[in-house]
C-alpha cells in the first residue's frame, strides 16, 4: 500500500512542478519540452529523484497513447481553411521531405557510427519528423502570429510526417531485424496499404463520431470524454488492421474539428488539457527513461548527427519539397530551421530496443541527444528568427472571454464578453454608437456587478463588463474595436500593411496613374489582386509583399482565395 | 518641404458642415481650387473622387486623407477641414470621418511627394495630434493648432 501512495504521490508531484515550472519558462522563451525533459532526468535514476524507470515496453505503450491523444488535438485544432496553403507543400514535407531527410541524416549517422546503410537509415528515419506542438507553444508562449504560408505548412507537415516517419521506422527495424541490407519493393506495398488505410478509416471514423456525437443526448461532460474513446478507438482500430493508426487519428481530429459538433468548445477544450497532460507525461517519462551518463558516452557522434540534421538535411529536404511551390525564400529559410524534433524520435527509438536489434541502445541515446539538441538549437532561436525574417503578420491581442452557445441550429454564434481597459479605444462611445460589424449585437453590459438595464445609451467606462452576440468571424474585428491599440512598433497596422488601404479590384494602372509609378503595359488591366495572386502562384497569404517602383503592395485581407483589401506602403 | 508649407490659413475650415463623403471632397475642390487658378474645382474633384474608387483614403480614427495628381499644379498643395458632424467615408475601421486632409501633387511625380504623403499619415495617426486638432472652433485656430502641434512632434522625433 505504501508503494502505491508513494507512487501517486511521485507522479502527482511531478505532474505539479512541470506546471509550476512552465511559467517562468515561457518567460525565458525556453522550449516547455525541454523543461518537462530535464525534470525527468532530474528526477530519474541518475539524479536527485533516483527512480529507477527501463520498462521499455510500458513505455511504448504510455508513449503510443499519448502520441495519439496529441496528433487527435493537434488535428482538432487545425483549420480546413489553413490547407489552401499549406496542404500541399506539407505534404510534400511530410512524404519526400521525411525521406530526403532520413536518407541524409543516415548517411551521416552510417558514417560516423561505422554501421551499414540501412542501419544508418533507420537512425534517420527515426529523428525524421517534426514537431508542430513544440513549434506553436513556442511561437505563442511569444505572442507571435506567422504569416499563413508558413504557420499552415509548419501545422500540417508535422501532423502528417508522424505516420510517415514511424512507417519507415517499423519498416526498416523489420528490414534490419531480417538481416537485410537494402530495401524491395515490399515497402512500397506496405507503405500504401498503411496510408491508405489511415486515411480512410480515419476520415470515416472521424464522420461516424460526428454523426454519434450530434445524435447522442449525453451529459455535457460526456461529449469530450466520447470524442476521446472514440479517437483511441480509431487509432488502435487501424493499427489491428494493419494500417497507420497515428494517420487514422490526426486524421479523424481534422474531421471532427471541422464539422459543425456539438459541445465543439467543451471537446476542443477538454483536449487540449488531455494533450498537454500527454506531453508532460511522455516527457517526464522519456527524462526518467534515459541514463544521462550513457548521452555522454555517445555525445561527440551524435552531436555530428544532430548538426547534420539541422544544418544539412532539413534545409536540403525544405529546399527541394518546396521547389514547385514557389515559397520566398525568407520562409524557406524559417521553414527549413524550424524542424524541431519532439517526442516522436524517442518513442521511435524505442522500436529497435522491443525488436532487441544490435546496436538499439545506442540508436537510443543518439535520438534523444538529437533531440536535446534540436530543442535547445532551434527551440530558442525560432521567435527571434521568425522576427528577423519579417514573418510576423500583426495579431489582435484578443482579451476577451468567448462563450459558446450552445443553442440547436445555431452552431456558429458565440457569446463573447470584454472587460474594458483604460487604453481601450471604445471609452465614451455608448453601444449605441459603437460601430459593430453588422450582425454583431451588443447583448448587455454590467458595471459594477450589477447588469444595466437598458444600456444603449450609457457611455462605456473603465471596467464595463460588456457582452455581445457574435459570429467568430467578427471577434477579430471586435477585438480590433474594443481592446487596446498599444502593439509593438513594427507590427502596427499602418507600418505594417503601409498606410493606405486600397480595393483588391482596382486596377494596377490606376493605382500607378495616381502615384506616377511605371508598370509594365500588359499588367495595367489587371486588378492588384490578380497581380498579387500571380505573384505567389495563386496562393496569396495575407502580409505578402510586392514592390510597385517606390512603393510596396501588402495583401491585407482575404476572403477564402480572394484578395478583397491591399495595402499601400509609401515608405519602406 | 514641411508639411505646414503645404496650408494656408485660406485653406483651412473648422467644422464643416458638410453631408456626405462626395460632399465633402466638393467642398475641400472648392478650397483647393481658389489657391490653383489653372485648375477648376470640377477637375480637382474628378482627381480626388477617382483615387477614392481604389480605396478609400481613411486612415481610421477618424481621419481622411484624399490625394490626387494633377497636371497644371506646380507646387504640392493642401486643404485642411475638421468636419461636424462627422461623416461615412468607407474607412477601414468603420470609424466615421471627422478631420481630413486634401493633397494635391504635380503630374511630375517625384519621391518627395510620396515622403510629404508618408508624413501627413504619421502625423495624423498620432492620438494627441488628432484630439488636439478635434477641440479647435475656428479656422484660424485649426491652423495654429496644427502648426504647433506639428512642432512639438518634430521636437520629440
Amino acid at each position: 500500500m505504501d508503494i502505491v501512495n508513494q507512487l501517486i504521490l511521485v507522479a502527482a508531484a511531478l505532474l505539479l512542478i512541470s506546471i509550476l515550472v512552465s511559467v517562468p519558462s515561457r518567460r525565458v522563451g525556453m522550449p516547455l519540452l525541454l523543461v518537462f525533459l530535464a525534470l525527468g532526468m532530474l528526477a530519474g535514476a541518475e539524479g536527485p529523484g533516483a527512480l529507477e524507470f527501463d520498462n521499455y515496453q510500458a513505455a511504448y505503450l504510455i508513449g503510443s497513447v499519448a502520441l495519439a491523444i496529441i496528433l487527435f488535438d493537434g488535428g482538432l485544432g487545425t483549420r480546413a481553411t489553413t490547407f489552401r496553403v499549406g496542404l500541399r507543400p506539407a505534404l510534400s514535407l511530410a512524404t519526400l521531405g521525411v525521406i530526403i531527410t532520413a536518407a541524409v541524416t543516415g548517411l551521416v549517422a552510417s558514417l560516423v557510427f561505422e554501421l551499414n546503410w540501412l542501419q544508418g537509415l533507420l537512425l534517420g528515419a527515426i529523428v525524421g519528423s517534426t514537431d508542430a506542438a513544440a513549434v506553436f507553444g513556442l511561437l505563442h508562449a511569444q505572442g507571435l502570429r506567422l504569416k499563413e504560408r508558413v504557420s499552415a505548412t509548419l501545422e500540417i507537415e508535422s501532423g502528417a510526417n508522424d505516420p510517415m516517419a514511424i512507417f519507415l521506422t517499423l519498416a526498416l527495424v523489420e528490414l534490419v531485424a531480417a538481416g537485410a541490407t537494402r530495401l524491395d519493393s515490399g515497402v512500397l506495398v506496405m507503405l500504401v496499404q498503411q496510408m491508405g488505410l489511415g486515411l480512410v478509416l480515419g476520415y470515416g471514423g472521424g464522420r461516424l463520431l460526428v454523426y454519434v456525437i450530434n445524435r447522442l443526448p449525453l451529459a455535457t461532460s460526456l461529449y469530450p470524454l466520447l470524442a476521446l474513446a472514440g479517437a483511441l478507438v480509431i487509432f488502435s482500430g487501424t493499427l489491428n488492421l494493419g494500417g497507420s493508426g497515428f494517420l487514422a487519428v490526426y486524421v479523424a481530429g481534422l474531421v471532427l474539428g471541422n464539422r459543425p459538433l456539438q459541445a465543439n468548445l467543451g471537446i476542443q477544450r477538454f483536449h487540449d488539457g488531455i494533450a498537454w497532460l500527454a506531453q508532460i507525461g511522455m516527457f517526464l517519462m522519456l527524462g526518467l527513461l534515459v541514463t544521462p551518463s550513457a548521452l555522454l558516452a555517445v555525445a561527440l557522434p551524435a552531436l555530428a548527427v544532430a548538426l547534420a540534421l539541422i544544418l544539412i538535411a532539413r534545409p536540403l529536404a525544405v529546399f527541394i519539397s518546396l521547389l514547385p511551390f514557389g515559397f520566398p525564400l525568407r520562409e524557406q529559410i524559417f521553414v527549413g530551421w524550424v524542424g524541431l524534433r519532439g517526442a516522436v524520435p524517442i518513442i521511435l527509438a524505442l522500436f529497435p530496443l522491443l525488436a532487441d536489434l544490435p546496436n538499439a541502445q545506442r540508436y537510443f541515446n543518439v535520438a534523444f541527444f538529437v533531440v536535446l539538441v534540436s530543442l535547445i538549437l532551434q527551440g530558442w532561436t525560432l521567435a527571434p528568427l521568425a522576427r528577423r525574417l519579417g514573418l510576423e503578420v500583426p495579431t489582435t491581442p484578443g482579451w476577451h472571454r468567448r462563450l459558446e452557445l450552445d443553442l440547436p441550429g445555431q452552431l456558429d454564434y458565440e457569446m463573447v464578453v470584454y472587460v474594458l481597459s483604460e487604453d481601450s479605444p471604445a471609452l465614451g462611445e455608448t453601444p449605441a454608437t459603437l460601430r459593430v460589424p453588422p450582425g454583431v449585437g451588443v447583448a448587455g453590459l454590467i458595471r459594477d456587478h450589477a447588469v444595466i438595464a437598458g444600456c444603449e445609451a450609457v457611455r462605456l467606462a473603465v471596467g464595463d463588463h460588456l457582452l455581445l452576440l457574435a459570429r467568430s468571424e467578427d471577434v477579430e474585428a471586435l477585438d480590433k474595436l474594443l481592446t487596446t491599440d498599444k502593439v509593438p512598433e513594427h507590427l502596427r497596422e499602418s507600418r505594417f500593411f503601409g498606410e493606405f488601404v486600397l480595393d483588391g479590384h482596382a486596377t494596377l494602372g490606376d493605382v500607378a496613374g495616381v502615384y506616377g509609378v511605371e508598370v509594365p503595359a500588359d499588367s495595367r488591366d489587371s486588378s492588384l489582386a490578380e497581380v498579387l495572386a500571380r505573384a505567389f502562384k495563386r496562393r496569396p497569404v495575407v502580409g505578402d509583399r510586392l514592390p510597385l517602383g517606390n512603393l510596396e503592395l501588402v495583401v491585407r485581407e482575404m476572403e477564402g482565395e480572394t484578395i478583397t483589401r491591399v495595402g499601400l506602403k509609401l515608405t519602406h | 518641404m514641411n508639411i505646414t508649407e503645404l496650408i494656408s490659413p485660406q485653406r483651412v475650415v473648422a467644422r464643416l458642415g458638410t453631408t456626405s463623403k462626395k460632399r465633402a471632397l466638393e467642398q475641400l475642390a472648392e478650397l483647393l481650387a481658389g489657391h490653383a487658378p489653372s485648375l477648376t474645382p470640377e477637375e480637382i474633384f474628378d482627381s480626388l473622387i477617382g483615387r477614392e474608387r481604389l480605396g478609400s483614403t481613411g486612415l481610421g480614427q477618424g481621419v481622411a486623407l484624399p490625394h490626387g495628381r494633377l497636371a497644371g499644379l506646380t507646387e504640392p498643395l493642401g486643404a485642411f477641414a475638421s468636419l461636424d458632424p462627422a461623416i461615412d467615408f468607407d474607412a477601414i475601421d468603420h470609424q466615421p470621418v471627422d478631420l481630413m486632409f486634401a493633397l494635391l501633387v504635380p503630374a511630375e511625380s517625384t519621391d518627395e511627394h510620396l515622403q510629404i504623403l508618408a508624413d501627413l499619415a504619421r502625423r495624423f495617426s498620432d492620438k494627441g495630434f488628432t484630439e488636439d486638432l478635434r477641440h479647435a472652433a475656428t479656422g484660424e485656430e485649426l491652423y495654429q493648432r496644427f502648426l504647433t502641434q506639428d512642432a512639438r512632434q518634430r521636437e520629440s522625433a
